[in-house]
């Protein structure tokens, strides 16, 4: 009777404890958290403009308006076909640099704390660095080797500024990923492969039979990963072309900032950052959906 | 068999040594333009410096902005490091041992994994809005922010880490007396201490390279400023002369390069582990 009651104290004890444990934590994550997007939510419904007192109610209007605006349509395609490209290029770069990584040579470490590095930085500073490379010294390299195209600084055209784009995200988002794979592909037991080469396998078929499968894990969190920063890149824009040149690199991120602190769109912006939002979040369900089932099965 | 291995084995080394140039070159070149006078490098780009030109780093080591923006920097990222430190662990504990039992704490937990899938920019300008009108654009402001904007991925590690923790311990001392805080201060924190160390990596970097939300919560003068916006603001201002450009990039990149030197192992293994997980 007497060990029951003072289990009782006891468990009155913990629950006030992590009571106080999870509180000021929760707190804070309703008030700067849930209670800007709740804001949002709000304002997205009004024709606020961020500044004067007074703004009318006007339901999903902004919303219609984002559909039919060629600007919000044009930074999409530009933001989709920059994280496809960023995805396919991160999946096939990083699989075949952890390949080689994986060949048991020498001075592993060493390649692995160089190629890390990138990692690191800001990528407003890697921006703002390669902006001046771009500029200043990519026309010297391509007048010297006679390259018509790289004989101009990129960012000053509107097909290559996306690429000089994908190239330094990869130079600094590729290291990760790399990695992620690296780790995945030291997780397959070597006897498979020599099971394999036994019975005969080529080594295409090796590859697509045994690593593959055993990569698909790495593969979903690296795709996630990507797509998040594909679909909300910034800082490059920001420290490269600012969009330019004309609107041809104009992010959704870079937009939705612009339209919300320097022109005064402020509903409209939150009404794009909603879109996009749930764009993102649909598709982070879906691929959590599909790694659970594989998990379950 | 031998010679083909050897073959593919120097196919390899040429790959991996292409790559590493590429990762090299621009970094070079930062490097020696920040030691060059701007005549020097209209030369060319690729020599080393002769002489070499150290007017630019005077130049900003005697400049205030330079060791406002840092110990702003330093300041928010220690700010947001320790409050992850003091909030996080505790909480993630309550919840991860609370969950199988109480529905309360099920919930608040799925509600806090709500926040991973919302972006920044969603809640990016109503959040100026009320940072502003809590008079809290300032970087002891903007350090409360990112605690919370924090709380998602931190809670999700450290459940995930402690949920694999077997309870016996905690049970021993429960059965020996021990209050909750004491279980917690004494078995539970230092078993969290790996799944710590990741995080912290993790938040320390974001935090320190972060630009979006400074640029849009503390862009307003340059007491304020971080290391980030300190070197946005100033390619405008010397959008002519490289040697200071780019010693701004040297003087901004310097911390962390100290900082990886000295912990590459840990940040490696903090960023893929992390990676993996969230």
């Amino acid at each position: 009777m007497k060990k029951g009651s003072h289990t009782r104290a006891a468990n009155r004890e913990q629950n006030r404890t992590f009571a106080l444990f999870t509180i000021p934590g929760f707190l804070l994550y309703c008030a700067f958290f849930i209670t800007p997007v709740l804001m949002g939510i709000y304002y997205s419904l009004t024709d606020w403009d961020g500044i004067t007192r007074n703004y009318n109610f006007i339901g999903v209007e902004n919303y219609g308006k984002i559909f039919s605006n060629k600007q919000f349509l044009g930074s999409l395609l530009f933001t989709f076909q920059y994280t496809f490209f960023l995805i396919v290029f991160t999946i096939v770069l990083g699989v075949a640099l952890a390949l080689l990584l994986n060949r048991h040579i020498k001075g592993l470490s060493f390649f692995r704390a160089m190629y890390f590095f990138p990692a690191v930085l800001s990528g407003l500073t890697v921006g703002l660095i390669f902006k001046q490379l771009f500029y200043h010294v990519v026309p010297v390299i391509g007048q010297a080797l006679h390259i018509e195209a790289l004989s101009q600084n990129p960012l000053a055209d509107p097909v290559l500024a996306m690429w000089s784009i994908l190239f330094v995200a990869l130079w600094q988002g590729l290291p990760i990923p790399m990695l992620l794979f690296l780790a995945g592909l030291q997780s397959i037991p070597t006897d498979l492969y020599e099971a394999a080469a036994l019975d005969g396998a080529s080594a295409w078929q090796r590859f697509r039979t045994i690593t593959v499968p055993f990569l698909m894990p790495v593969l979903s969190v690296v795709l996630v990963l990507t797509l998040k920063s594909g679909l909300m890149v910034f800082d490059y824009i920001m420290s490269m072309t600012e969009g330019g040149p004309g609107t041809a690199t104009q992010s959704v991120a870079y937009m939705i900032y612009i339209h919300g602190f320097t022109q005064n769109k402020y509903a409209q912006s939150i009404a794009e950052a909603i879109v996009i939002g749930i764009i993102i979040a649909l598709i982070s369900a879906v691929q959590i959906y599909f790694t659970n089932r594989k998990k379950a099965v | 068999m031998v010679g083909a291995k050897r073959q593919s084995n120097i196919i390899t080394y040429i790959i991996l040594i292409l790559g590493l140039l590429l990762i090299v070159i621009p970094m070079y070149i930062t490097l020696v333009t920040a030691f060059k006078s701007t005549e020097q490098s209209s030369v060319s780009y690729f020599t080393l410096p002769n002489p070499i030109y150290l007017d630019s780093f005077k130049e900003i080591l005697s400049s205030e902005r330079y060791y406002y923006a840092f110990g702003n920097t330093v300041y928010v990222t220690a700010f947001v490091l320790l409050g992850n430190l003091i909030i996080m662990p505790p909480m993630s504990y309550a919840m991860a041992r609370k969950m199988p039992t109480s529905r309360a704490y099920r919930y608040m937990y799925y509600f806090l994994l709500l926040g991973i899938f919302i972006p920044f920019q969603v809640k990016m300008m109503p959040l100026v809005k009320l940072l502003s009108m809590l008079d809290m654009l300032h970087p002891t402001g903007m350090s409360i922010l990112c605690i919370s904007s924090s709380t998602c991925e931190s809670v999700f590690l450290l459940v995930g880490y402690m949920s694999a923790i077997p309870k016996d311990m905690e049970e021993a001392a429960y059965i020996d007396g021990a209050s909750t805080f004491l279980t917690y201060r004494t078995i539970v924190f230092p078993l969290l201490k790996p799944m710590l160390a990741t995080l912290l990596i993790r938040q320390g970097l974001w935090m320190w390279n972060d630009f979006m939300l400074p640029l849009v919560t503390l862009n307003r003068s340059w007491k304020y400023w971080t290391l980030t916006l300190f070197q946005y603001n100033f390619q405008t201002d010397y959008a002519v002369d490289y040697s200071m450009t780019f010693s701004t990039f040297v003087m901004s990149m310097l911390p962390i390069l100290i900082f990886y030197c000295f912990m590459q192992k840990h940040i490696i293994g903090g960023l893929t582990t992390g990676a993996v997980k969230s």
